[in-house]
């Protein structure tokens, strides 16, 4: 595996050029992007349909190929140039390091709420187990859904799968979490929560974000949030470091007793709209282009 | 285009069906889903009338039921409540779903974001397939008519293409062609450029607002802003209710949400030409946006005072005491028409305009531009 | 209305109204149980979606049924058959022979070459249920001791199997040619002289050896030889039953042993009629059930391959359905063996699913087949058991089958891209492979879709305009390419063989008929003694409705080689030459002349001893004890049973019998010709020259042996037609569930074409013509393939059955019941599909993901 240039950021994309060969000739959707993000940051990419945001997630999941340039990924020791592993490495690696949230959902309808959390770690077999299946229910409990943990995903509503898709996503406690438009097909109320839910990652568990939206109005509440259009970056938007970001749970290995997370969690996730709002940004903006 | 006649505010007032311009005509339209978790209103009573020759864009949040909305117009999907009337027909009473697409195919050109062409037949033939469908036109007819479609939308070159082997913007180009093979007088679109580069969604817009010279009306979903600035009317959607056009443009900049908190709690006031509706020196407690007619501000009143501004429907006041608080620094009265004013509570407002940093901006620039109006004449005075 | 994606929407999620998951919760397995999430995945995936599995485990089971079946009863049958034969030790050499007694007997005992030995004296008599109408006629076997029995054993069934005097004892084949015969009843035998004896039926036996080779012989009875003077017979022997001391299995040993015996008797004076020589360890007809097995176990073979596509197409389906979950298993961490091996094990399910039905269910019909097969023959099985190469037969089928079926997609979804998996991107058609290239685009075409848009631009072009909802049927049609291929597989292969099999069937007949040529004669009267030519044609004349009649001799002889050894038994019939009543299909030379002297037509079969022969040759052959030379004057067609088939002139044969103007066989002609007034005639006939005191050996229709026979190649057809219905069934299984995988996948076009206009009956219009177009090609390959397979299968039946090959005839009557049943066939098979289609609602299918 190769682990060049080892780099302080966590995720850089060097040049990241993307080009599709459609019926009415080749299609620039990524036309040279370099960026940098760090630890703890929520990045929140907006454009227009079509201006090439959900392809650059794409490139940062590896689950496109790259038609050139590079994605550095800087976690769990080891630096990673993606776009070199084949397809089943990049899986695994994926699996390990990368929880991905799509606007769909995406979850497997056949298999209970516990049983499609526990199946990263099943796959990748980071866990044991028994101890998947505590860890499972824990992260249902984060997400507030730990009495439907024997539910099928058809019998709650999309903003509680929603809830599971990011709970699978942490399945396996990477550092890195990559939404695309998450809340793209829920209610305003129910995607406010579920906007909630992230913030609450970033801020008290230390994650990672890139988000894709289009919704524009969500622009204030990444710690910077840059617009893509025509397959370039042409405004980025920095903000002030959030509160600091203290990591409690849910640690490998100090999965902890279930009461106190729990009631950890509940405090984390009410506690949020008072602690979000109460940041008011200080906005320093910088012209790209 | 405008229509000729002043329209009843949408979303408010309840209206006349049997209207003779009205092309679309919905009233109390509920939409209800019920699956496993629950039921879920995604329209919550919408009262709605678009007139002939209308561009209309509605616009909404992803969730917000516009594609719901939508598919109540097209007959695709059957409202839980309420009455669709379009071209004089009601829709949905004592109506199958086959004969439902009967009447669509000859009544209305349906536009949708993906999925648009049958993939096994070439575009003219995917063209001519309404026709058949709807038994438009003599059958030897068709090819030609269908011809003429491609025209209209430049792919005349492209007819005996399958679909995939035109761009995607083509693609929705021969689907518009296709709409319009059977002459509908109402052509609805699901986020036509939903998926298209900007330089095709520009194409397509430019033969909307071409179809619509021509006298069709025409039905637009989208969720991009910019397209809304070249239809005639843009209606915003938010969880299952319209917000009132006035409301939206006053304040474009606020969150949808907020604007159905004022959509739902302004006050409607009327005022005869010329009354007074905001004195000087007041505490002003509201805020107001003109619905209709227009409004002079003042210096003061009586015959000594002088025209400050003339502000027309869309437009608001009171903006400036509610941000800097205090008392009204001019006094506004009814134009020489009758006035309807919508009002909004302060406390509601400032909260509102607490959460939205962009309308405070925005406002803020508002009340400086106009101070600095209102300080030149009181200078000049 | 919500109805429509919702039940197809149960292909991916549990019903609502199931109970384990009414609440939404599933309780189950995992409170005792910790399944890996990926196991329960693909346990769900195999319980959740019943209808789909059971599609798929019965189409793996019907492959494993039908191979273990039939590989389980050939293997039964040829291993029983033989070892039952054997074990009643069945003689090698059985003589027919005028009068004898016990000396010559125990001169045959006494030869070194002879290890058993036993006499019978075997005559026919009519017997009837005291009380009924119908006679029938039995073959009756004198034993002189039953405790002595050695040769051909009785197997004893019920009651007695050693019979008093004026008692009997029934073969079990007897029951079914006497309605209501029991143990204890007496039975009403009809002596020659017309005078009826009644004797109690004391027992039931069988016998597997006596007239083994012959599935059409007359019952048999049994008495002892002291009851021969009450039935009026003389009480000597005329059979011989012998085995030879060595080499049974060894038909020319056999040979020779038996020309010897027969020669040394000769010499001693006595007459040998008939000589039929068989070995020990092989049934007389172990080679036509073996050829009809054959046929079976390519049918079963074929119901394998055809199983096989159903199931490719069914996993091919289901793996396009699951590649979202591919795509989710993919990015939440499965790597591609992970995934593999899932889907491998969930084929392996369906495998072991279906060999838990089929093969029991197998292994029952295998040796139901087996016991249908061997009371037919009358031999016995050893008893029921599993066969261990059917069962290891069944599970390589049922496990390789749908293993093989599955691969390519399974490796193929394995291999698919989260982004592609999830991108909804999965209704695309399959991978272009050639031609057809769009310069413009660099987008390659399949070269049939090109073709197909060139040609309707061509009509086009010449103002022939195609109505587009049919152009999408006929653009649909072709859309899936391999699922096309499959689905054509399965309802062409069905489709020609029921063609053939009608072919066959209509060939068989007109042979048949091409043989009743020879059987021209309404009526025909065997009389136990001979009889004057005029005095008879007095008599018959006199019965109403009766012509003409004519007297006809017959001899029986032996066909020898060029040594004087005996090669087969040959029967000489001898119609007057001018005769109306026989109608010989000639394939070289003339008939019989009446001046025709020591000169014979032969038939076909004689080219199996002499590949060379023409008219003109001359053949050995041995007629009333005396070797003789022949001359062949014409060959012609004909089914031999029991030995050659001649034909000489009435004229010389009565002179060289010395019966001038006499005959034993009369042939008569009636007003009218079928079958039910033959029947009427005979029984008056055969009644009226009784009481006339004629010894009547038995009248009857002249076409009944001929029906018999057609029986019996009915009950061969009806087996074939059982298994083309089988394969038509398979075929159009597949064809529904390709139509359900199609509209599945199309139900966003439908949407579109709904959303445009389409009503229900244009929306079905669309699926159904799909349909019938698949099943109209099919038709077409199936007229062409019918051809190979009609004479594939007439030569396999006439083989097994004529022992000659036959001309095919071709009748128009499959491919007209072929042409309606695939059009109805796949209309049906599109109208449930097609419903679902219209009952879609447009939001539920552009929605539909």
């Amino acid at each position: 595996m190769p682990t060049q240039n080892p780099s302080q950021s966590l995720i850089e994309l060097r040049g990241v050029v993307k080009v599709y060969s459609t019926a009415a000739g080749e299609f620039n959707a990524l036309r040279g992007i370099n960026l940098q993000v760090g630890t703890h940051e929520f990045v929140g990419i907006v454009g227009k349909s079509g201006a090439g945001k959900s392809t650059l997630l794409n490139m940062i999941t590896g689950v496109d190929e790259i038609t050139s340039g590079e994605v550095i990924v800087n976690s769990n020791g080891g630096a990673v140039s993606i776009h070199d592993l084949d397809e089943d490495s990049i899986a695994l690696w994926r699996g390990k390091n990368l929880g991905i949230v799509y606007q769909s959902f995406q979850l497997l309808p056949m298999l209970t709420l516990v049983e499609n959390i526990t199946l990263p770690m099943d796959l990748c077999g980071v866990f044991k187990p028994k101890e998947s299946r505590e860890r499972a229910m824990d992260l249902l409990r984060l997400v507030e859904l730990e009495e439907h943990a024997n539910k099928l995903p058809a019998f709650i509503s999309g903003g509680q799968q929603q809830r599971v898709a990011i709970a699978r996503a942490l399945a396996n406690d990477p550092p890195i979490l990559v939404a695309d438009e998450p809340t793209g097909s829920l209610d305003s109320i129910t995607a406010d929560h579920i906007f909630d839910v992230f913030e609450h990652l970033v801020t008290d568990q230390g994650k990672t974000i890139i988000m894709v939206t289009h919704d524009n109005s969500l622009a204030p509440r990444f710690s910077r949030h840059l617009t893509i259009a025509d397959g370039e970056i042409v405004d980025e938007v920095v903000r002030a470091a959030r509160a600091g970001a203290a990591p409690s749970w849910p640690g490998r290995g100090r999965a902890g007793t279930g009461e106190r997370s729990a009631a950890q969690s509940k405090d984390s996730v009410l506690g949020l709209r008072t602690s979000s709002s109460a940041q008011r940004e200080v906005t320093k903006r910088r012209r790209t282009k | 285009m405008t229509p000729p006649r002043a329209r009843p505010k949408a979303g408010l007032a309840i209206h006349d069906m049997s209207h003779p311009d009205a092309m679309i005509d919905m009233h109390g339209i509920v939409k209800t889903f019920k699956n496993a978790a629950g039921e879920f209103t995604v329209l919550k009573g919408i009262d709605l009338t678009i007139y002939r020759g209308e561009f209309v864009s509605i616009v909404g949040k992803s969730g917000s039921g516009k594609s719901t909305l939508l598919n109540m117009i097209t007959g695709i999907d059957h409202p839980t409540a309420g009455k669709v009337v379009i071209g004089g027909t009601d829709i949905y009473t004592g109506v199958t779903e086959s004969q439902r697409s009967r009447w669509r195919g000859r009544n209305l050109g349906i536009v949708f974001q993906f999925f648009q062409l049958l993939p096994m037949l070439t575009l003219v033939e995917n063209v001519m397939l309404s026709m058949d469908y709807a038994e438009m036109h003599d059958f030897d007819e068709r090819p030609e008519r269908a011809m003429e479609m491609l025209k209209l939308v430049g792919l005349e070159k492209f007819a005996n293409k399958l679909p995939v082997l035109v761009s995607t913007g083509q693609q929705q180009l021969a689907a518009i062609a296709r709409a319009l093979a059977c002459d509908p007088p109402l052509l609805v679109a699901d986020e036509p450029t939903g998926n298209l580069d900007s330089k095709s969604a520009d194409a397509i817009i430019d033969l909307f607002e071409e179809l619509s010279r021509r006298g069709k009306t025409i039905v637009m979903v989208t969720h991009d802003p910019s397209l809304t600035s070249r239809t005639t009317r843009n209606i915003i959607i938010s969880d299952g209710e319209l917000i009132d056009e006035t409301v939206s443009r006053a304040l474009p900049l606020l969150r949808h949400r907020h604007m159905l908190e004022i959509t739902k709690n302004a006050r409607r006031e009327s005022f005869q030409p010329h009354e007074v509706i905001l004195e000087c020196n007041q505490h002003v407690e509201d805020l107001y946006m003109i619905a209709n007619g227009s409004v002079d501000v003042m210096t003061g009143n009586g015959s000594r005072s002088r025209v400050l501004a003339h502000l027309e429907a869309n437009d608001l006041f009171g903006e400036i005491e509610l941000l800097r608080g205090g008392k009204s620094i001019a006094c506004v009265q009814a134009g020489n028409k009758p006035v309807e004013v919508l009002a909004f509570p302060r406390a509601d407002f400032l909260r509102i305009v607490e959460e939205s940093p962009i309308t405070a901006e925005a406002l803020g620039k508002i009340v400086q531009s106009r101070l600095e109006e209102h300080k030149k004449v009181i200078r000049k005075k | 209305m919500t109805n429509g994606v919702q039940r197809l929407q149960t292909l991916e999620t549990p019903k609502q109204g199931d109970p384990s998951t009414s609440s939404g919760y599933r309780f189950g397995l995992h409170k005792q149980i910790i399944m890996k999430p990926r196991w329960r995945k693909v346990f769900h995936d195999l319980i959740d979606n019943k209808a789909r599995t059971l599609l798929v485990v019965f189409s793996i089971a019907v492959g494993v049924f039908s191979i273990g079946v039939i590989a389980g009863a050939y293997e039964i049958i040829s291993n029983d058959m033989s070892a039952s034969y054997a074990a009643n030790i069945p003689a090698n050499i059985e003589l027919r022979m005028a009068d004898f007694d016990e000396d010559v007997l125990t001169s045959i005992r006494n030869d070194q070459n002879i290890d058993l030995a036993e006499a019978r004296r075997v005559f026919s008599i009519r017997v009837r249920v005291p009380g009924t109408q119908s006679w029938t006629t039995l073959d009756m076997v004198a034993f002189d001791d039953f405790e002595a029995n050695t040769v051909n054993l009785l197997v004893p069934l019920e009651g007695e199997s050693v019979p008093q005097k004026r008692e009997i004892v029934l073969e079990q084949d007897a029951l079914n040619h006497i309605q209501g015969v029991q143990v204890g009843q007496p039975l009403e035998f009809q002596l020659p002289d017309g005078s009826i004896k009644t004797m109690p039926v004391v027992g039931i036996v069988q016998d597997t050896a006596t007239g083994a080779g012959d599935f059409l012989a007359a019952p048999y009875a049994y008495v002892t030889l002291n009851t021969l003077q009450y039935l009026g017979q003389a009480d000597r022997f005329n059979r011989v039953y012998a085995t030879t001391a060595s080499g049974g299995d060894d038909i020319f040993h056999v040979r020779e042993v038996g020309a010897a015996l027969k020669d040394k008797l000769e010499k001693n004076g006595s007459i040998v009629i008939r000589t039929r020589f068989s070995m020990t360890h092989e049934h007389p007809l172990a080679d036509t059930v073996n050829a009809i097995l054959g046929i079976l176990m390519a049918l079963g073979i074929l119901i394998v391959f055809l199983s096989s596509s159903l199931i490719a197409n069914t996993l091919n389906a289901l793996l396009n359905q699951h590649l979202r979950h591919i795509g989710v298993i993919k990015l939440v961490g499965g790597q591609r063996r992970q995934v593999f091996i899932m889907y491998l094990t969930l084929i392996m399910a369906f495998g072991v699913l279906a060999l838990l039905v089929a093969v029991p269910l197998g292994g029952q019909g295998a040796y139901g087949l087996a016991l249908f097969i061997s009371s037919e023959l009358n031999f016995n099985l050893l008893g029921y058991r599993l066969v261990p190469i059917a069962f290891a037969i069944q599970i390589a089928v049922g496990l390789l089958v749908p293993l093989v079926a599955g691969l390519a997609p399974v490796i193929n979804g394995s291999r698919i891209t989260v982004l592609r998996a999830l991108s909804g991107d999965l209704a695309q058609d399959e991978n272009q492979s050639s031609a057809g290239h769009d310069a413009e685009s660099g987008i390659r075409i399949h070269w049939l879709d090109w073709m197909q848009i060139r040609f309707t631009r061509m009509l086009a072009k010449r103002g022939i305009h195609i109505p587009r909802p049919f152009v999408i049927s006929l653009r649909n049609t072709f859309r899936r390419k391999g699922r096309l291929a499959l689905t054509l597989f399965t309802l062409t292969m069905g489709g020609a063989i029921f063609i053939a099999v009608f072919n066959v069937r209509t060939t068989l007949h007109d042979y048949i008929g091409q043989i009743g040529k020879y059987f021209v004669a309404d009526v025909s009267i065997d009389f136990d003694s001979p009889y004057r030519l005029r005095e008879i044609e007095q008599k018959v004349l006199q019965v109403d409705g009766v012509e003409r009649v004519e007297g006809w001799q017959f001899v029986s002889g032996e066909l020898l080689d060029e040594n004087g050894e005996v090669l087969e038994n040959l029967n000489i019939f001898a119609p007057p030459a001018e005769s109306k009543l026989i109608e010989p299909i000639l394939t070289a030379g003339r008939w019989v002349l009446p001046d025709d002297e020591r000169k014979f037509a032969v038939s076909e079969a004689t080219l199996g001893y002499f590949p060379d022969l023409k008219p003109g040759d001359y053949l050995p052959i041995e007629v009333n004890g005396q070797k003789e030379t022949w001359q062949v004057v014409g060959i012609f067609k004909f089914v031999d049973r029991e030995g050659m088939l001649a034909y000489a002139p009435y004229e010389y044969v009565s002179r060289m019998n010395n019966l001038a103007n006499q005959a034993y066989m009369f042939r008569l002609v009636t007003e009218q010709h079928n079958r039910p007034y033959q029947d009427e005639k005979a029984e008056e006939l055969d009644a009226f020259l009784r009481t006339e005191g004629y010894n009547v050996h038995q009248s009857e229709a002249g076409s009944a042996s001929l029906d018999t026979a057609v029986e019996s190649l009915d009950t061969l057809v009806v087996f074939l037609l059982i298994m083309a219905i089988l394969t038509a069934i398979v075929g159009s299984m597949g064809l529904t569930g390709t139509m359900g995988m199609n509209v599945l996948e199309r139900t966003r076009e439908i949407g579109i074409t709904r959303a445009i206009g389409a009503d229900d009956r244009a929306v079905m219009r669309t699926v159904i013509a799909e349909g019938v177009v698949i099943g109209m090609i099919s038709f077409a390959l199936a007229i062409i393939l019918s051809i190979p397979f009609t004479y594939l299968l007439s030569t396999i039946v006439s083989l097994a059955v004529f022992e000659t090959p036959i001309d095919v005839v071709f009748t128009y009557l499959g491919y007209a019941i072929w042409l309606g049943l695939v059009l109805a066939l796949s209309a049906v098979a599109s109208i449930l599909p097609a419903r679902n289609a219209a009952r879609l609602t447009i939001r539920e299918v552009l929605a539909y993901e």
